[in-house]
């Protein structure tokens, strides 16, 4: 099987890893049922080029002003460049997330 | 649309969705389908109800509901994303705080402040890389009234109104991460500090003095702040 390399998360990174039944036209990337926007596209190109009509398009485009914007803010050029590369590495299964955790619980976060 | 019509509408939505629209607020824990579920409902909300007693709060569209899609990306499988929205606004019982005399000197006959709290939002979300996020948004409004004799010998008084926002984020981080020092630090109006323990948290504050404009400013100011802690681990720099 071809897992879908389409970018997950806003702030953790992960890739979709469901199996792919496309490849996108511009980037060559593979693609799942879900991720497959207008024209075929996947989310960051179809962000690219301002077709934000698929919500993962729309998420993707406002993952990439956010991580722009705020590597202007914190003059952490890294911040984006880093992001941008990711998004275009090979999939590695099992990199990244994490899915076994246990929560403590204590002390929540106190306005004092 | 009939009044009715409308209320039947409102009965159909989701139960958190009438909790925003009758109790202008909710607290819940839920998983990233029922945050969806919620947020469908939302949407269908300006189509089927016109009537102003039943609007949404204020902060819900646009505010509320994109921060909820951008954590809830980041939720794992199990993840829960607990949510408490107080959106009433700060002018209801129990937000001001005791009135305080502040010392005085002619021309001003006395003068007093109280300090108005209102802790709106409230964000804790289990993260697929084994995080947990919580934010937590807090405006305070001081009020002052100043009672003034002007030269004619005429007392005048007038209040006075400041408002704060804070903005805290804690990331805590998965027990076996590895994290270090970003190389630049935040921008001067964020505070970073961390907190060692059995997990390592990183913290984030921020107070505003200037409250956001925009709904987008305001979702932009938070998660500008909330992307410190994530600066700290390599994952999410996308260098992998
Ligand atoms: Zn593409
Ligand atoms: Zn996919």
């Amino acid at each position: 099987m071809t897992p879908c390399t389409v970018t997950t998360g806003f702030f953790t990174l992960g890739k979709c890893g469901v199996m792919a039944v496309a490849g996108c036209p511009s980037c060559g990337r593979a693609l799942c049922a879900n991720h497959i926007t207008e024209g075929g596209l996947c989310p960051e190109c179809a962000a690219a080029r301002n077709q934000v009509g698929h919500p993962a398009a729309a998420a993707a485009y406002r993952r990439r002003t956010h991580r722009h914007r705020t590597s202007q803010e914190y003059s952490d050029a890294g911040w984006y460049t880093g992001f941008d590369s990711y998004d275009r590495a090979p999939f590695d299964p099992g990199a990244g997330a994490n899915q076994d955790y246990l929560d403590d619980g204590s002390d929540a976060l106190v306005d004092s | 649309m009939f009044w009715r019509d409308q209320k039947a509408a409102l009965a159909g939505f989701h139960p958190l969705h009438q909790a925003l629209v009758h109790e202008r607020g909710f607290a819940a824990t839920q998983p990233a389908q029922g945050w969806t579920a919620l947020i469908d409902s939302l949407y269908r909300h300006a189509g089927l109800v016109k009537r102003g007693k039943w609007a949404l709060p204020a902060r819900t569209l646009d505010v509320l509901v994109p921060l909820i899609i951008e954590i809830c990306s980041d939720l794992g499988p199990k993840g829960t994303l607990a949510v408490t929205a107080d959106l009433r606004g700060r002018d209801v019982p129990g937000k001001t705080g005791p009135e305080r005399k502040l010392a005085v000197r002619p021309p001003i006959r006395s003068a007093s402040e109280a300090w108005v709290v209102d802790p709106w939002l409230r964000l804790r979300g289990e993260l697929r890389d084994g995080s947990i996020l919580e934010i937590l948004v807090v405006d305070r409004e001081r009020k002052r009234k100043i009672t003034k004799r002007n030269p004619r010998g005429k007392t005048k008084w007038k209040r006075k109104s400041k408002v704060v926002q804070t903005i805290r984020v804690r990331r805590r981080l998965p027990v076996d991460a590895v994290s270090r020092v970003p190389a630049t630090p935040p921008p001067p109006w964020i505070g970073a500090f961390v907190r060692e323990g059995e997990r390592r948290s990183i913290l984030a504050a921020a107070k505003l003095t200037r409250m956001p404009a925009s709904g987008q400013e305001q979702v932009d100011r938070i998660l500008s702040v909330a992307t410190e802690p994530f600066r700290w681990t390599s994952e999410n720099r996308g260098i992998a």
